[in-house]
């Protein structure tokens, strides 16, 4: 073998791994490295100049045009309460109460975060359209599955996808909720059943 | 035969962190640059175009909200500053931010941060240095292109009629 051989494959194998690398870091779990409370997941400096490469191109895939936190928060799901990847097969019920922020939404996503096509065309929940629990009049309920009910308010299809992901954004948060997302009072996810 | 190797295998590893790091760096500017190229297939350079609600048929970004109206305005300040006025809907979460080519945040301001009043931002490259236009608020930018988005919240479907007509009256153009 010729010496500029062996220079062509260990260049080549470079430019192939470190950049194959830095893709499969990129498409990665968009939860890891986030600030963690529950099933959610937070990112903290998304859009701004301190975020770091690798969650500067992951925001970019993931959330591209996403606001500072002091504007908004995302709170992302994958999984549920327990801890089981969310499947749109199965009926969850959330649990919260009303946040420290102006407004709020839950959006449901699939994939790299599209919306579900559903008969419906419903995608989320906002905070002015909630149905309050009858024993606890201060928790919100919203319901997430593949039956469409009647009655939508409170109501997002999952539209059947094996996978999908919930996104709950709350707009200029107070408190806790943007200086110590840990702490934060956030929803329940929790399954009920599976058709 | 492994000494061969040595060196050749050092420069490899070499590259593989240049192309790690560089893949990084560029993704951001790669993503802009198609979000910038799709959005702008919407209407003029410097100029706002108004997006329809997201629907599972109306993505033009990933992970759009169906509860707010977007407009966009994809911008390039290269020849000179941008002006940009956008109206207050009355009582409602409205936003303008700006985002330039490496995804960051050059400039955010809500219906909170004007106290209901209109938006009027003056985007400009840090480096310019031309007359500034007088009851504009300055947005350097570390690059000429980026996309300016205005969000604005729809509690209602119902409303969707009211506040088109008021995001209509948003402008983006050359100072």
């Amino acid at each position: 073998m010729k010496s500029w051989h062996r220079y062509a494959i260990c260049i080549t194998l470079g430019l192939v791994g470190g950049a194959g690398y830095a893709v499969s870091q990129i498409r990665g779990n968009f939860a890891e490295n986030q600030i963690r409370n529950g099933p959610w997941r937070v990112n903290t400096n998304q859009g701004t100049a301190s975020a770091t490469v690798l969650t500067r191109a992951k925001v970019a895939l993931n959330g591209l045009l996403a606001l500072p936190a002091k504007e908004a928060m995302y709170y992302l799901a994958t999984v549920d309460s327990e801890g089981k990847p969310l499947n749109g097969r199965c009926t969850y019920t959330l649990r919260g109460e009303e946040f420290d922020a102006r407004w709020w939404s839950l959006t449901l996503y699939q994939g790299e975060g599209w919306l579900v096509p559903n008969k419906a065309n419903k995608y989320s929940v906002g905070s002015g359209s909630l149905i309050k629990a009858e024993s606890k009049p201060a928790q919100w309920i919203i319901t997430v599955g593949p039956d469409i009910p009647e009655e939508l308010n409170g109501f997002i299809p999952t539209g059947g996808v094996p996978k999908f992901d919930l996104t709950l954004r709350v707009y200029h948060p107070q408190g806790v909720l943007l200086n110590d997302p840990v702490k934060a009072k956030l929803p329940t996810i929790k399954r009920e059943r599976c058709s | 035969m492994i000494r061969r190797w040595i060196l050749p295998f050092l420069i490899g590893c070499g590259v593989a962190y240049g192309a790690w790091q560089g893949t990084l760096l560029a993704t951001p500017f790669a993503l802009m640059h198609a979000a910038m190229t799709k959005i702008g297939a919407r209407g003029p350079e410097n100029q706002f175009a108004f997006g329809e609600l997201a629907t599972a048929a109306n993505q033009p970004i990933v992970r759009p909200s169906p509860d707010l109206l977007y407009s966009t305005c994809v911008f390039d300040v290269s020849k000179g500053p941008l002006l940009v006025d956008v109206e207050p809907i009355p009582g409602a979460y409205w936003s303008v931010s700006v985002f330039d080519a490496r995804t960051d945040v050059a400039s955010i301001q809500s219906d909170r941060d004007t106290g209901g009043k209109s938006a009027r931002l003056l985007l400009h490259r840090n480096d310019f240095k031309g007359k500034f236009t007088p009851g504009y608020t300055r947005v350097p930018l570390n690059y000429s292109k980026g996309i300016l988005l205005i969000r604005m919240l729809l509690t209602d479907q119902s409303q969707f009629g009211e506040v088109d007509a008021i995001r209509r009256k948003a402008r983006c153009r050359p100072a």
